[in-house]
């Protein structure tokens, strides 16, 4: 299946360069149908974390952001809205779900499952059916004069997999994620070993066209197995096949810079999977890794530093207050999950109860803040952080969570820039989302009073791409 | 006797101490203590009656009769206890998570265990005097995945219970596990090798493509000083390993009960250029001890597992002193995480069955296990210069009646049998079938 690697994302800066794009048909994506344009006025403005306009003004044209300021002419035509007594808020960003995207680890029909075992275990496999031990398949007699057949591609191995392509989201899911004043989200799978690139979407209705906004914004790498009994069987397995998977990558890398440059030597494989790893394995493109155990994340660290990986993302990172050495040594951004453990799933947590001569039960330990404090605690020991509901279900308690990691510690400023700005970037989409700048989308929250998370408040209104929710 | 912790602040205290360890800031000043008055059993200078032994900085600084202890640190009344080495235990799957077996494939050992650094075992563990362990993969392989050798530091980072300066380690098997005997499904009677010729074939085949993957890096190494524009070879993980049991630099322990499945790893072993560092199991070890021990090889057994399956038909509880007799390092390992709460009495097996002497025994537990991880430098024996890893037991620890007080790593006292209660609970709770 062909993919696009980069949705086309206009991304212009200028009022007039949008508009130039929205009239060119065939030339990347255009929204269809037509824009109703709106006026925000008399209203607060956050244009960014730690930016306020007390009173201002926000215009919203053919789904982006045509002004903002103290002092904005409203043009005519537009419809006004006097937002007096509320504020106004970048569209919130959820770095990482994995609501509308396809299991991993789904059902393949059994034909192909079996093709998968007998070619020893699908592409990314060690092939090796012939190899004593070295694989449960069976080898092709010689001289077979079969054409080989297409490469079978396993879902927990489908390196480049697009999950902006994927997203099929119900209109409820949409909606659930609005709710919360999330209009964009970070697609991540939910399994497998290297089950596709990470992407970016928006939370507009499904009728406005295509949510996707970027793809390839990052290459995922969980700790799953294959399935089946083939090796990979077993999490130990999984991270000795990554090890190895990211250095084939990084050999097929070292033969096509050598074959491009004319120098004697083997010619690259040119194997899809391989391939499709090259831009990671060679620092390019980011490696997400899905980890969240103070355990988990050491051995990050461990393959980021014997692999040379950069920029590189953890997600989930639950137990990263426990382990912030490890993060350090791997240079990591944290995505940091809102999806809180249960607190007698922490690792050593019968150790430290113990250690403060706590005999309570675990709600009313002080671990339980320990968890919800988790993103304050990394964000005051300098690790860049960014907010999501990975692992759990989209949206509506999305502000509440982070308004209980507020309580734990984490200032607001840093809440809204792990909602904004740090995801935008992490994300590849900075350019369209995460402030409100004119000629950004028009993705914005209103919210009643001055604080976007503090109880209480509820979410007036919410613009996906200048659309009204 | 019971004993009692002389200083009533020093309760508080540990508690905090241990607790800032648990959340990871760095260990207070906890690693300081002294037991006086204790029979010491140093395994390598004799037993010391009275005795006292002072750990600071977490290193044994003295040991003896007439030994002063510092102001200020924790002392342990020891009347009427013996102290001896932090036991060690040779192979253990205690605390590991994410499989023990990478079992898809027959030959593994580019995969490494990965430690659950908060699984209550290592608790119990400690409730049993063990303070390092070797934690091996499984034996489904005929070259399985590489072992952690950790000590039982319990509530520290998984990357902190690593023991610094042990072998790297790799797993190897032999007989039923290997050949899936007794597997009854069919995936695993697919997987080649079905038989043990089948076994020694498969190590042939798998050294024989390492020793050429060796050249190839040993030829680029060599024509990239001249020729900077070589290609780099693939490195495969696989083959690495195998090239580094070649050299020596990964020890292989290898499970094993019958006598010609252990004469054949020995000859396959001389064939092919590497050596065997330690037969794990060894059942038969009694019948083969001399060849064993000319390879150079050392053996850690059970105490008594007869019968358990076929293969272990011949299996006898003199096969520690037999071995022992003709000159081979024997260990005697839990391979359970039941029995590494009483390897003690595992070691006692040896008194009663061969008539060996008490400090052959407990050495079984202690020096020798430490020899065959690497680290008999550090652990496996009271002496000055040694990390502190003690274990106190009330009565002789090859007594029926004795049990572990104290379990010190470190100069930490991780176990302590007075304040055990309410972690014992909490362990309880969370492993609802396992035993305290």
């Amino acid at each position: 299946m062909a993919r696009t690697r980069l949705l086309a994302v206009p991304v212009a800066l200028s009022v007039a360069g949008t508009a130039a794009m929205g009239q060119s048909p065939g030339r990347g994506f255009s929204p269809t149908g037509t824009y109703t344009d709106y006026a925000l006025t008399n209203v607060r403005i956050v244009t960014a974390p730690g930016k306020v306009i007390e009173r201002g003004t926000v215009v919203v044209r053919d789904g982006r952001i045509a002004a903002v300021g103290a002092s904005v002419t409203v043009p005519a035509g537009v419809v006004r809205m006097d937002l007096a007594g509320n504020s106004v808020y970048p569209g919130l960003i959820d770095a990482a779900t994995s609501v509308g995207l396809p299991s991993p680890t789904r059902e393949l029909a059994a034909q192909t499952v079996a093709q998968a075992g007998a070619a020893g275990g699908g592409r990314g496999g060690r092939g090796g059916g012939a190899a004593p031990g070295g694989g449960r398949g069976i080898p092709l007699p010689n001289g077979a004069a079969a054409p080989p057949a297409p490469p079978i591609v396993l879902p927990e191995l489908d390196a480049d997999a697009e999950a902006a392509d994927m997203f099929a989201p119900t209109a409820d899911q949409l909606s659930a994620f609005r709710t919360a004043g999330v209009t964009t989200v970070g697609l991540v799978f939910n399994g497998g070993i290297f089950p596709g690139r990470v992407g970016a979407a928006l939370t507009g209705s499904r009728n406005d066209g295509r949510l996707g906004l970027r793809s390839s914004a990052g290459q995922e790498i969980a700790f799953g197995t294959k399935r089946g009994g083939a090796y990979p069987s077993v999490g130990i397995g999984s991270y000795a096949f990554i090890r190895q998977s990211i250095l084939d990558a990084q050999y097929e890398s070292r033969l096509d810079k050598a074959f491009k440059a004319g120098t004697p030597g083997g010619r690259p494989a040119n194997d899809p999977f391989a391939r499709a790893l090259m831009p990671t394995a060679t620092g390019e493109m980011p490696a997400w890794f899905v980890a969240s155990k103070e355990r988990e994340l050491s051995r990050v660290a461990e393959i980021t530093k014997e692999m040379g990986l950069k920029n590189v993302v953890v997600v989930g990172a639950q137990e990263g207050w426990k382990n912030v050495d490890a993060l350090k040594r791997a240079t990591a951004v944290a995505v940091v999950s809102l999806e809180f453990p249960a607190v007698d799933s922490v690792s050593g947590r019968n150790f430290m109860l113990y250690g403060a001569g706590k005999t309570g039960t675990a709600d009313d330990s002080s671990l339980a803040r320990d968890v919800r404090g988790n993103a304050g605690a990394l964000a005051k020991a300098g690790i860049p952080i960014a907010l999501a509901s990975f692992g759990g279900a989209p949206g509506t308690t999305f502000r509440d969570r982070i308004r209980m990691a507020i309580a734990a510690g984490l200032s607001p400023d840093d809440a809204l820039k792990a909602t904004t700005v740090t995801p935008a970037q992490l994300l590849g989409i900075s350019a369209a989302v995460g402030t409100i700048e004119p000629g950004k989308l028009a993705n914005l929250v209103v919210v009643t009073g001055n604080d976007l998370f503090a109880s209480g408040n509820p979410i007036k209104h919410v613009f996906v791409e200048g659309r009204l929710y | 006797m019971r004993i009692r912790i002389t200083d009533q602040s020093t309760r508080a205290a540990l508690a905090t101490a241990l607790f800032s360890l648990a959340i990871g800031t760095p260990p207070l000043a906890a690693q300081d203590v002294a037991i006086r008055n204790a029979t010491i059993i140093t395994i390598t200078n004799g037993d010391i009656q009275n005795g006292t032994i002072v750990v600071r900085n977490g290193k044994i600084s003295a040991v003896g009769q007439n030994v002063s202890i510092p102001v200020g640190i924790r002392v342990i009344d020891g009347t009427g206890t013996f102290v001896m080495p932090g036991i060690i235990d040779a192979h253990s799957h205690a605390a590991l998570e994410n499989g023990i077996n990478e079992g898809a494939e027959s030959v593994t050992p580019e995969v490494q265990v990965q430690l659950k650094n908060d699984d209550p075992v290592i608790y119990r563990a400690l409730a049993g005097g063990v303070t390092a362990a070797n934690l091996l993969h499984g034996s489904a392989n005929t070259i399985g995945g590489q072992a952690r050798v950790i000590k039982m530091r319990w509530g520290m980072p998984a990357d902190s219970m690593y023991f610094k300066g042990a072998y790297r380690i790799v797993k190897f098997a032999l007989g039923e596990n290997v050949t899936r005997a007794s597997s009854t499904t069919p995936a695993d009677e697919k997987r080649f090798p079905a038989t043990r010729m089948g076994v020694d074939f498969t190590l042939h085949y798998w050294f024989e493509k390492a020793k050429e993957y060796d050249k190839e890096w040993q030829d680029y190494r060599a024509g990239v000083k001249t020729n900077p524009n070589l290609i780099m070879p693939r490195r495969d993980l696989r083959l690495e390993a195998l090239t580094e049991i070649l050299h020596g630099d990964l020890k292989v322990h290898a499970h094993s009960y019958r006598q010609d499945e252990i004469l054949m790893l020995i000859r396959a072993a001389d064939d092919l250029g590497f050596k065997i560092s330690t037969f794990q199991h060894v059942l038969e070890g009694y019948k083969v001890a001399d060849e064993i021990r000319q390879h150079g090889a050392s053996a850690s057994t059970f105490a008594d597992m007869w019968a358990y399956k076929v293969e272990a038909w011949d299996a006898i509880p003199y096969n520690m002193a037999l071995m022992t007799e003709r000159g081979v390092l024997v260990s005697v390992n839990s391979d359970s995480d039941e029995r590494i709460r009483r390897l003690y009495q595992e070691a006692g097996v040896g008194v009663r069955y061969g008539n060996m002497p008490v400090n052959e025994a407990l050495k079984m537990i202690t020096l020798n296990p430490a020899k065959q991880l690497g680290v008999d430098k550090m652990v496996g024996s009271l002496e000055v210069g040694k990390d502190g890893d003690i274990a106190v037991f009330s009565a002789h620890p090859f007594s029926p009646n004795t049990m572990v007080d104290y379990t010190i790593v470190d100069g930490k006292v991780l176990f302590d049998r007075s304040q055990s209660t309410t972690l014992r609970k909490l362990v309880t709770t969370a492993n609802p079938g396992g035993a305290p």
